[in-house]
């Protein structure tokens, strides 16, 4: 499902990753770890086509990095639900509004969209909260709005960046069980964390970057 | 297929409402442009008419002396009726003359003077088809030198004049029109550039969500669209009813094209939809 063949990709000003080489199966759910800068962020935006490899190529859902057009990205989008650390919802759309988005996107009918919004809300206990603003939630809500968004279009693949970097830690596990039960449906999830105490009594792959390189997973 | 058509319409009258000033600015810009537009279209379209209306009038009259006798009169109508250039003649005696007199000035020019002093005169029409105003000033000055012919009176050859002069209002008319177009397109594509910038994002979590550009883009044509709508035809209405209120007070009659209000939307929604295409692309690669 997902494969990046020798990846290397470079910024300008900081370093980005070299030589990555690593397979993920259908419905693996596994951690990208590692200190701030070891590259999880650009990981993972080689894998939504935000960065495109400098060497090497990224195969994911029959699509790859050398030969994918950029008319076609958001046919590949539209089957990975991203979750941000910044969260990205949309402040003038209620909790609602914001995750219907993709629904809308994806051409579903009205209909439809109700009732995979509302089961989107309930799995993240977020039914009270459909009609507020963003705004107007906690941190850790906003972020289940935002897993919320990333889920209700049943994606093939959940990319997670630093889902739980600005939450305590009870919220941080809440999220955490949001992932295993949509992982346990059959998506793959993989999450990128710094936080080796939220998954130090996971049994799931584990895989460590620093500074750019995988160093083991 | 008709709920994502529907949820981009309702996208694009959001857009429209929440962006209230980028929105009237870009009203206020069609507005103004087809405003200018649209009185030169009418402008052009009456011109049209006025020259219409000089080509109608292609006569020359002739002042008889007063010792030219009625035959010999009929006799110059005849010659001038077979001439090639020639339509038809009038011919227009001293009573007819004195009638018209009275008809213009309200005076009667016998009872003034006691004896009419104006002289017989032929009004020829001039064949308009194949018109060479060469050709009828050589056959003018050859009557000029008949000794019956007082003076012969021709305004052709400020026809020659004033239609250049037309001619060079059409071309300044279109000179005009390109540079509205181009100062249209150039504002309406800053203001879609400020909205997308404004909306960076919001078009930012449309890709990361798996929109394709034309779903990202739809809203803004519609917003587009609506702008152009609603400038063109404010423009239209103060055009159509600016000219009928100067009708009515100068007394004159500035004909409007029917297809006025058709021509100045769609024109309008070609420019905006044109120059935020235009912008879109730029940003949205």
């Amino acid at each position: 499902m997902i494969d990046f063949e020798n990846i290397t990709y470079n910024y300008s000003h900081q370093s980005g990753v070299y030589d990555i080489d690593l397979e993920i199966q259908d419905n693996e759910f596994c951690f990208l770890v590692g200190p701030t800068g070891s590259g999880k962020t650009t990981l993972l935006k080689l894998l939504y086509f935000d960065l495109f490899p400098h060497k090497g190529k990224v195969n994911i859902l029959n699509y790859s990095s050398k030969n994918v057009k950029k008319s076609s990205i958001h046919k590949i989008r539209k089957k990975i639900g991203v979750v941000f650390q910044d969260y990205k919802l949309l402040k003038q759309r209620t909790v609602y509004e914001n995750i219907a988005l993709p629904l809308h996107i994806n051409g579903v009918g009205r209909k439809k969209i109700k009732q995979l919004v509302r089961e989107a809300l309930d799995l993240t206990e977020l039914s009270h909260y459909s009609k507020k603003f963003p705004d107007e939630l906690s941190g850790g809500e906003q972020q289940r709005v935002c897993i919320a968004r990333a889920i209700v279009k049943n994606p093939d693949i959940i990319l997670a960046d630093e889902p739980t970097g600005n939450l305590d830690p009870t919220t941080g596990h809440k999220i955490l069980k949001i992932f295993e039960q949509i992982n346990k449906e059959g998506t793959c999830v993989v999450m990128a964390t710094h936080n080796y105490k939220l998954i130090s009594d996971k049994t799931y792959r584990v895989i460590e970057l620093n500074e750019g390189r995988i160093v083991s997973g | 297929m008709i709920d994502k058509l529907a949820f981009l319409f309702v996208e694009g009258i959001k857009n429209f409402t929440r962006n209230k000033l980028t929105n009237f600015l870009c009203i206020v810009t069609i507005f103004i442009n087809f405003t200018i537009l649209g009185t030169f279209f009418v402008l052009g379209y009456n011109t049209d008419n006025v020259v219409n209306f000089l080509r109608s009038k292609y006569t020359f009259e002739i002042f008889l002396n007063s010792e030219t006798s009625l035959d010999q009169a009929v006799n110059l109508k005849n010659e001038l009726s077979n001439n090639s250039l020639v339509t038809s003649v009038d011919f227009i005696g001293k009573e007819e003359s004195a009638k018209i007199f009275y008809d213009e000035f309200g005076e009667d020019i016998v009872e003034v003077l006691g004896y009419n002093p104006l002289p017989t005169s032929l009004k020829v029409n001039l064949e308009e088809n194949g018109f060479d105003a060469n050709q009828v000033n050589t056959l003018i000055e050859e009557y000029k030198l008949n000794a019956l012919i007082d003076e012969i009176s021709y305004q052709g050859n400020y026809i020659d004049d004033i239609e250049s002069r037309i001619n060079l209002f059409i071309f300044a008319f279109l000179v005009l029109v390109l540079l509205v177009i181009f100062i249209s397109i150039q504002i309406i594509g800053n203001t879609t550039n400020l909205s997308l910038s404004n909306r960076k994002d919001f078009i930012e979590i449309l890709r990361y969500n798996g929109a394709s550009n034309l779903f990202i883009k739809t809203p803004f044509f519609i917003e587009t669209f609506l702008q152009s709508l609603i400038g063109s035809l404010l423009a239209f209405f103060l055009v159509k009813y600016g000219f009928v209120v100067i009708n009515s007070y100068l007394g004159v009659n500035i004909e409007i094209d029917y297809y006025l209000w058709a021509w100045m939307i769609v024109l309008s929604l070609i420019i905006s939809i044109y120059a935020s295409g235009r912008s879109m692309k730029r940003i949205l690669v």
